[in-house]
């Protein structure tokens, strides 16, 4: 112990200098953050708007729809999850699992209860109880597929089931509420995941025509990448703001959240390009040098054996994209007043009760803990997977 | 590399050339808007905005959600206010229900484009009527519903009593509206040396004056005594310039190019002015109706005027219902008394908003 | 009996590949510009119905507005207005690059010290500042420090009596006398003392002593400033607070502050990640080599890793001073004056919004390509030659 101390902090004069500097500095931002967090901090404003910061004016009635959503989201990427059974050897012990499930989710774990003490009444509490039956039920439901009659099942035929039975709930059961009426964090998550699932064949489509022999082809989406590359995404969203009604038919009247899913899609697909179009290039010739020999059409080598293989070498970076596209979404708050989370984090100091109090500083660290635990836990998790593809290591 | 920058060159020229191409091609289409009008007139009675807002049973108007005494959001999300009245007014005229009215909120930067690509049918919303927006924003002013004017307000103990004593002083005002250009006049007229600070909204504004960051905040003297009222500190820490260094006439706006809507919006306006010279009010517009021998007044109401030739209807042919004045004034009221509802508590004097013939200059031509 | 070798018939022309092709080309570009007509069409349909301007007249319109922090008349042209908002942009630019390199090499560099808390800092850090939207901060920056930490006026910080900080701004003592000569002088100042490094260094060669040469060329660089400062008579100003404002001094707008240094703590992040991966990329046989040759710690980092890792970076660190050089942008939201918040002002003040929109698009995508060139004029510079 002695000697870890003596090596890591204090090897030589400067080291030991340094030592005592940075741990100065760090104890007193620990202290403040800790007096800020516990002490002084007046939480009261996040407590009482803690419906509009995360779903916005979204109808009272309709509120339960938003708990199901979630819980259905739970139950199928649990069940996702428990699918792929675990040989023996590999299958930590109790202890050992539990510790995994921690470090894995402990961040959202704990986030989700500081949340529902925050919120503090009866239904937060029961709501966490349904999220964990919802959680255990969809891993019932994944084991449940390791049992010899469902394993015939394809693959695919799983997965599609998984994926779409909560979307489809979603669409039905959010869908009755006008989009007007969302906003906080659901609006955040809202507009990242349309724009990165919209995005995603844009996407695709303008890689696979940048590289592609067709020169004009080749012209036009190089063109349409590195324009949407150099502009930047709040001047497009302000453009997008008074001027896409002119590009679109009058019977169209195109509303804020019309506006920013165009831009953020048409942006990232730019992005998302150059990602898979170096996904692309990694990929050995010989593969569809392969391809060509087993006499499969340029469509089929493309879709069938370049591209899987190149998706699958660049997750970690599309997940990256996904990151940013998420932390971008808080434009559109600025540039098209939609009411996300930021947009409401500064307003609600200044309701009535709240004006001219200093709170920002409460209001700013709540919204800074939502979107930091997002990201933190997503790039967390696409490191997880580069680990497992093996990708970049040699 | 080299290709990249080719192709991006190659793009920025083909853009450049392709707004190059757009003024020489738009010469013919932007020369003097007033041929354009009086071309389309006769057409235009088919496509008039006025048909399609009949056709959709409601009238959307353009209008903000939380500027004091003109439009605020109540409790129940209604919108209150004298723009949010006003648009009940129209209501009330085209389709005979001050309730038909869809209340559409809007920034400040979007409430021109909104205008001009059809989102709304009518702006009502504290918006000044200049010549530029007349021209450049492709809008038609109306009758002004608040002359008004641009003021400065400071917090009481900065110790200013006069604009001419704010030398070198920061002021803030709203990004996209007359303020910033009225200061920026003011201040070389009077050579004081200002540092004028826009932002985008009313609230970040209110964050900086509270903070201490503006000297001044100058705006529609409306608008300040609204703010002003609405104030955390309380309206004696705020002070109300006694100069006003600009015209703001704030009126409704609806597109150009469309003069069956615009009379018909103007009229409806109007007749709130006449309803209050003839002294009609929401309570005794009934018995005045059926009681009064005043062919001016039965006209205006739209009630039968005995003629030597039987009773007639006076019918001026603007496409309005002919009780559109008394539903006017039964269902919202007259001018007054929407001033009187809210803007008097904000402590607004009438001033150049009484009659011409109680010391202002509000006259509605006579309807007949 | 033999087979017979049939002869490969020519596909008919409409199965030719090469035909198929060029038709494919053609209906996908018949497509985009099928698309780019009827957005066209579109545009030209709703313009025509509300009379709006279309071309770029509107520059030459009086502007109407004034721009704090510089001498703009209102009734210039809004031309003049866009020019200064371009510079204000390329002043945050350039301060923000250097100072986010700075910082975010220091704290890669950190990230990989064998002092623990060292390390721990630099990983709290770039966690921390990683993950939240550059906005937030922004925001922050603007609200929580600017508008309520740093005090009114009248009780503003004077840290060591030199510098005047409050909400209004934050005044540092700055020069008398004309800049653009001072900066003449500096440059040639710094060139001479280039110079005189290199002259060091051929001297020292031959006697083969230390060369010192950095030494020779920071002494010789103050020496011929203080000279120029000197013989130019330029004067040192303090700020002081003088009523409602400061006099003396160079006052930095507090949006300009709040800007700068949002993007600075957000970009030296993502520079830190950069530069630590690219250290981490440099074969450990280096560092090994350079061990063996009996190198101090900041003799090896100086002399054989930094180099290059700054090779291996600089793609990377291109990548994020475009990125930072966009979202400048980002200024208009707390009212500093750079090129997005002049083109919001103008459209609100009546100049027609597509157009001015697409201007600034187009500014900033020059920007982005003069920046890239640049960028890579050096990585091509500093590529390794291989076989």
């Amino acid at each position: 112990m002695i000697t870890w101390i003596r090596r890591n902090l204090f090897r030589s004069i400067t080291d030991s200098i340094l030592t005592v500097v940075s741990a100065s500095i760090l104890g007193f931002v620990v202290l403040q953050v800790f007096q800020f967090v516990f002490i002084t901090g007046r939480w009261e404003i996040i407590q009482v708007n803690l419906k509009i910061l995360l779903v916005g004016r979204f109808p009272e009635d309709m509120m339960f729809l938003v708990g199901f959503s979630i819980l259905a989201t739970c139950f199928s990427i649990a069940s996702l999850a428990s699918g792929v059974s675990r040989t023996v050897e590999t299958t930590p012990r109790l202890a050992g699992r539990l510790w995994e499930l921690f470090q894995r989710f402990g961040l959202i774990i704990a986030t989700s209860a500081f949340l529902i003490v925050l919120a503090g009444d009866l239904d937060a509490i029961l709501f966490g109880a349904y999220v964990l039956l919802a959680i255990l039920g969809g891993r019932l439901f994944g084991r449940a597929r390791r049992n010899a009659s469902l394993r015939k099942l394809p693959g695919w035929l799983w997965v599609t089931i998984n994926a779409t039975l909560p979307l489809v709930l979603i669409f039905l059961t959010m869908g009755q509420a006008a989009l007007e009426e969302w906003g906080g964090f659901l609006i955040n998550f809202y507009l990242a995941v349309v724009s990165i699932a919209l995005s995603f064949p844009l996407g695709v489509l303008l890689a696979l025509g940048r590289r592609s022999t067709l020169p004009l082809l080749r012209w036009l989406c190089t063109a349409y990448i590195e324009l949407l590359r150099g502009a930047p995404l709040f001047v497009l969203l302000l453009l997008a703001g008074v001027a896409l009604e002119f590009f679109i038919p009058a019977s169209i009247a195109p509303d804020a959240i019309f506006r920013a899913v165009t831009v953020f899609t048409l942006f990232t697909a730019a992005y998302l390009a150059e990602v898979i179009r170096g996904g692309l290039q990694s990929i050995p010739k010989g593969q569809a040098e392969a391809g060509k020999a087993l006499g499969l059409s340029t469509f089929k080598i493309t879709f069938l054996i370049t591209l899987p293989q190149a998706l699958r070498n660049v997750i970690p970076a599309q997940i990256g994209q996904f990151i940013s596209l998420f932390k971008d979404t808080t434009l559109a708050g600025v540039a098209l007043s939609v009411f996300d989370l930021l947009n409401v984090g500064t307003a609600i100091t200044k309701q009535d009760d709240y004006l001219g109090q200093g709170l920002i500083y409460e209001s700013l660290a709540f919204v800074g803990l939502l979107f930091w635990v997002g990201s933190y836990v997503m790039s967390r998790e696409s490191q997880r997977i580069e680990k497992k593809l093996g990708v970049g290591i040699r | 590399m080299k290709s990249k920058s080719l192709s991006v060159l190659a793009v920025a020229s083909a853009a450049g050339l392709f707004l190059a191409g757009c003024a020489s091609t738009e010469a013919e289409t932007t020369t003097p808007a007033a041929t354009e009008t009086t071309t389309t007139t006769t057409t235009e009675a088919a496509g008039s905005l006025l048909d399609s807002v009949i056709a959709a049973g409601s009238v959307r108007c353009g209008t903000r959600d939380a500027l004091p005494g003109f439009a605020v959001l109540n409790d129940a999300g209604e919108h209150v206010g004298f723009d949010s009245d006003f648009c009940r007014v129209i209501a009330a005229a085209v389709l005979g229900d001050a309730t038909a009215v869809e209340m559409i909120d809007l920034e400040t930067a979007d409430r021109f484009t909104a205008l001009q690509s059809g989102a709304i049918d009518v702006l009502v919303r504290n918006t000044t009527w200049t010549a530029t927006r007349d021209g450049s924003e492709g809008a038609n002013f109306l009758q002004p519903t608040f002359y008004d004017g641009q003021g400065m307000m400071v917090t009481s103990d900065s110790g200013y009593m006069k604009i001419s004593e704010m030398d070198g002083a920061i002021i803030c005002v709203a990004k996209g509206t007359t303020t910033e250009g009225n200061a920026a006049l003011e201040s070389s007229r009077l050579g004081l040396d200002w540092e004028i600070r826009s932002f985008d909204e009313t609230d970040l504004i209110l964050e900086a004056f509270l903070a201490g960051q503006c000297d001044g905040w100058s705006s529609d003297v409306s608008q300040l005594t609204g703010l002003r009222s609405a104030y955390p500190d309380g309206s004696e820490s705020l002070m109300i310039l006694p100069e006003v260094f600009s015209k703001e006439p704030l009126a409704p706006a609806v597109l150009d190019g469309d003069t069956a809507w615009a009379q018909a919006v103007n009229w409806a306006i109007l007749a709130t002015i006449q309803a209050e010279e003839f002294g009609i009010t929401s309570a005794n517009v009934d018995s005045i109706r059926d009681t009064t021998e005043d062919v001016g007044i039965l006209r205006f109401l739209g009630a039968d005027v005995p003629g030597s030739d039987g009773a007639a209807v006076l019918d001026p042919n603007l496409s309005l219902p002919t009780d559109f004045a008394y539903q006017v004034v039964k269902q919202v009221g007259n001018y007054g008394e929407i001033f009187a509802r809210h803007l008097t508590p904000l402590g607004l004097d009438r001033g150049l908003n009484s009659l011409w013939n109680d010391g202002g200059i509000l006259y509605a031509p006579p309807y007949r | 009996m033999s087979p017979q070798l049939s002869t490969p018939s020519k596909a008919p022309f409409f199965r030719d590949i090469r035909t198929l092709k060029w038709v494919l080309q053609l209906l996908a570009l018949f497509a985009v510009f099928a698309l780019l007509y009827w957005l066209y069409g579109n545009y030209q349909e709703n313009v025509a119905k509300s009379s709006i301007q279309t071309d770029l007249r509107f520059l030459d319109n009086p502007a109407n507005f004034t721009i704090p922090g510089n001498d703009l008349d209102q009734s210039q042209p809004v031309r003049d207005a866009f020019v200064e908002g371009f510079l204000n942009t390329l002043r945050v630019a350039f301060i923000g690059v250097v100072l986010a390199t700075i910082l975010g090499t220091l704290i890669g560099i950190a990230r990989l010290s064998k002092n623990f808390m060292v390390r721990t800092l630099g990983t709290v850090y770039v966690e921390l500042v990683r993950n939240l939207p550059l906005l937030l901060l922004l925001t922050f920056m603007n609200l929580a420090v600017v508008l309520q930490a740093f005090p009114r006026i009248e009780n503003a910080w004077l840290p060591l009596d030199l510098f005047v900080i409050s909400n209004r701004g934050i005044a540092i003592p700055w020069f008398i006398g004309s800049p653009a000569q001072l900066a003449i002088g500096v440059v040639s100042a710094a060139l001479i003392a280039f110079v005189v490094a290199r002259v060091r260094i051929r001297q020292a060669d031959k006697s083969g002593k230390q060369d010192r040469a950095w030494l020779f060329g920071i002494i010789s660089f103050l020496v011929l400033v203080v000279l120029i400062w000197l013989l130019f008579g330029y004067g040192w100003e303090l700020p002081y607070v003088d009523g409602r404002g400061t006099t003396g001094g160079l006052r930095l707008d507090p949006s300009f502050f709040a800007l700068v240094a949002s993007l600075v703590i957000y970009t030296s992040s993502h520079i830190a990640e950069i530069v630590r991966g690219s250290i981490l990329a440099v074969s450990k046989g280096q560092g090994e080599a350079a061990d063996a040759i009996a190198l101090s710690g900041s003799q090896k980092m100086r002399l054989i890793i930094l180099p290059q890792a700054f090779r291996i970076a600089m793609p990377a660190l291109g990548n994020q001073y475009l990125n930072l050089i966009k979202n400048s942008s980002l200024g208009a939201t707390i009212s500093y004056f750079e090129l997005t918040q002049i083109a919001q002002i103008t459209v609100g003040n009546g100049s027609p919004a597509v157009p001015a929109f697409s201007l600034t698009l187009l500014v900033y995508l020059a920007i982005s390509l003069v920046t890239s060139l640049v960028v890579n004029f050096f990585n091509r510079r500093l590529a390794l030659v291989e076989r």
